[in-house]
């Protein structure tokens, strides 16, 4: 294998070289948009459907706790960005630092929505209660494993904690962070 | 010194705290889904710009992603919307 094999940039995908880490992290975070994108908007189509049913699941969520989580994920992707600005000046301890705060908030965020799907569960709520909560539970257990999967993602690049596998991983977050902040409000508040 | 990122940050927050008082001090849905999913297209952009870094990436990523945001911000105030309408 030669150096320029391994060469990380300008790899030959056209212009989805010009985006910042690998390509392919681009590839996956579009085909999630997409998929996210399809998701929210059957959930707007049904709750047009269905308004009065959609209107009583609503109405059981808890828009406080929702909005803490968004603050967050929001300080998480600030941590994240961080990360990969410092890691752009070869600074490894304060991307490692940086990225284990995003981490560390990240798993708050997960600890914060299993507690409220436990509160909701023992409110003897389910998949099957509505239409509602259906895809209440669909759309945020989706999302929720896109966290788990950011927060591993992050995991793998701390260790090294070079430019390009940290803008590669905060890539994924970040995207993770915007399908949340677009979610939240459709599925809690908008009525 | 804050960065672009600190002020992002702050402003994000701001704007997520903003979101939550909207439901209580907007009754109206037709104007409060508006001003709530408005805040989500604000918040999104500012994340795509900023945090994943694309103000700097060529014009058709910036506005794919842009127009990302803004399909699904107005699919669910247009539904929402028929629905109040209906």
């Amino acid at each position: 294998m030669s150096a320029a094999d391994c060469e990380p940039r300008g790899a030959g995908w056209g212009i989805l070289d010009d985006l910042p880490g690998d390509p392919m992290i681009w590839v996956l975070i579009f085909s999630e948009l997409a998929a996210f994108g399809l998701f929210l908007g059957a959930f707007a189509v049904a709750r047009a459907i269905h308004p009065a049913v959609f209107a009583v699941g609503q109405a059981a969520l808890d828009p406080g706790l929702a909005g803490l989580n968004t603050v967050v994920l929001v300080t998480s992707g600030w941590a994240a960005a961080r990360a990969a600005k410092t890691a752009r000046a070869s600074e490894s301890r304060a991307t490692q630092s940086w990225l284990l705060t995003a981490m560390g908030l990240g798993g708050l965020f997960v600890a914060i929505k299993l507690g409220e799907y436990a509160e909701e569960i023992g409110r003897g709520i389910g998949l099957e209660t509505s239409p509602f909560f259906t895809l209440y539970f669909l759309l945020t257990g989706f999302h929720l494993l896109h966290v788990c999967l950011g927060i591993i993602i992050l995991a793998l690049v701390c260790r090294r904690a070079e430019a390009f596998g940290v803008e590669t991983g905060t890539a994924f977050w970040h995207m993770v962070d915007l399908v949340w902040i677009v979610m939240f409000p459709i599925l809690y508040l908008v009525r | 010194m804050p960065d672009r990122l600190d002020i992002t940050w702050i402003a994000l927050i701001g704007l997520a705290l903003a979101t939550i008082l909207v439901p209580p001090l907007v009754p109206r849905p037709l104007l409060g889904n508006a001003l709530l999913l408005a805040l989500a297209a604000v918040k999104g952009r500012r994340i795509a710009l900023d945090f994943l870094d694309l103000r700097a990436a060529p014009a058709l990523w910036r506005g794919l992603v842009s127009a990302w945001i803004l399909m699904v911000v107005l699919f669910a105030w247009l539904t929402s919307a028929v629905s109040a309408l209906i």
